[in-house]
């Protein structure tokens, strides 16, 4: 397994990797670093963390998954895997500092009439400025890391109808911005993850 | 139906990673953490390996380990020629159980200290 030339694990599917990396092979590793640490960046920036902060708990994300890369077992994308654990790295950062427990419970007003009065033809990230700091975790951690409501709800601490509350919310604010020709109104987008 | 649409897309777009201009030095900053990590774990298991060796090595100088070698040698000996006596076809037992057993024993330490040496420096 040691004996692959570093110029060749550019060719290589991450699975294939993973088990290069498995064996030890930190260049290997490497390589899926190169493919999806940009992912995994962009998703922490998108849960609300500064830059520094996303690059930080990116890094520790993937150390810890180097340290457990043989619990991968392939059966969802490596990117995917990766995610969740650096979402949860995020949160466990967030109540370390206690700025887990401030986040508002209400709907941010002001945030809320920039995204009505704002362009349509915007982007995810513009948008999720627009969402609560809640909503904007809740929504991330399900879309982004793809965590159930129940994994979410068990992670962020919180009941899970609060949790399935602001993805709702989240998701409705979205898709006034995102897709403001479709009918929002009256339709339950509490979303396929609500069963928990 | 246009709520599930809307999910779909909405993973599709968290799905899209952002064009970092620092990707290539966000990777390199990983691996060179690893590589540090992986010689401060080898390091450690070096020191430990001299450490155990030293203090097994006194324990043997201390429990006079070479002349109870001796000892049991000759009693393996005197033990060999009772066997072959008995049954004189077991040459390998007497062989292995006269001063042959320590040097396979030697030779065989040697191999698995090559293995590690080899392995070693593979790591390198």
């Amino acid at each position: 397994m040691s004996g692959a030339p570093q110029s060749s694990f550019a060719s290589l599917h991450d699975v294939e990797l993973c088990a290069y990396a498995a064996a030890g092979e930190r260049r290997a590793f490497g390589e899926l670093v190169r493919r999806h640490g940009s992912a995994v960046r962009g998703l922490l920036r998108r849960m609300g963390a500064q830059a520094a902060e996303a690059d930080d708990t990116a890094q520790d994300a993937f150390l810890a998954a180097f340290e457990r890369i043989a619990e991968f077992r392939g059966e969802g994308t490596f990117a995917g895997w990766v995610k969740k654990i650096a979402a949860r790295q995020y949160l466990r950062r967030l109540q370390r500092d206690r700025r887990l427990t401030a986040l508002p419970e209400g709907v941010d007003e002001a945030a809320d009439a920039t995204a009505r009065d704002a362009d349509h033809r915007i982007d995810l990230d513009e948008g999720l400025k627009s969402l609560s700091d809640a909503e904007r975790l809740c929504v991330s951690m399900c879309y982004g890391a793809g965590l159930s409501h129940g994994e979410a709800a068990e992670a962020l601490n919180l009941p899970l109808g609060t949790v399935k509350s602001h993805v709702k919310r989240g998701l409705e604010k979205l898709r006034a911005r995102l897709a403001p020709d479709a009918k929002a109104g009256g339709v339950d987008l509490e979303g396929r993850r609500g069963n928990g | 139906m246009a709520e599930l649409d809307f999910e779909r897309r909405l993973e599709r777009l968290f799905a899209e990673a952002p064009d970092l201009p620092d990707a290539q030095a966000f990777a390199e900053r990983i691996e060179r953490r690893l590589d540090r990590g992986w010689t401060a774990r080898r390091w450690l298991i070096g020191a430990a390996g001299v450490t155990g060796g030293v203090i097994g090595a006194s324990q043997l100088f201390m429990s006079n380990v070479f002349e109870r070698v001796q000892t049991a040698e000759q009693s393996a000996r005197v033990l060999g020629q009772g066997l072959s006596r008995v049954t004189p076809s077991t040459d390998m037992v007497s062989a292995l159980s006269g001063g042959y057993g320590l040097w396979i024993a030697v030779g065989l330490a040697v191999v698995t200290m090559g293995f590690v040496v080899s392995r070693v420096i593979e790591e390198i």
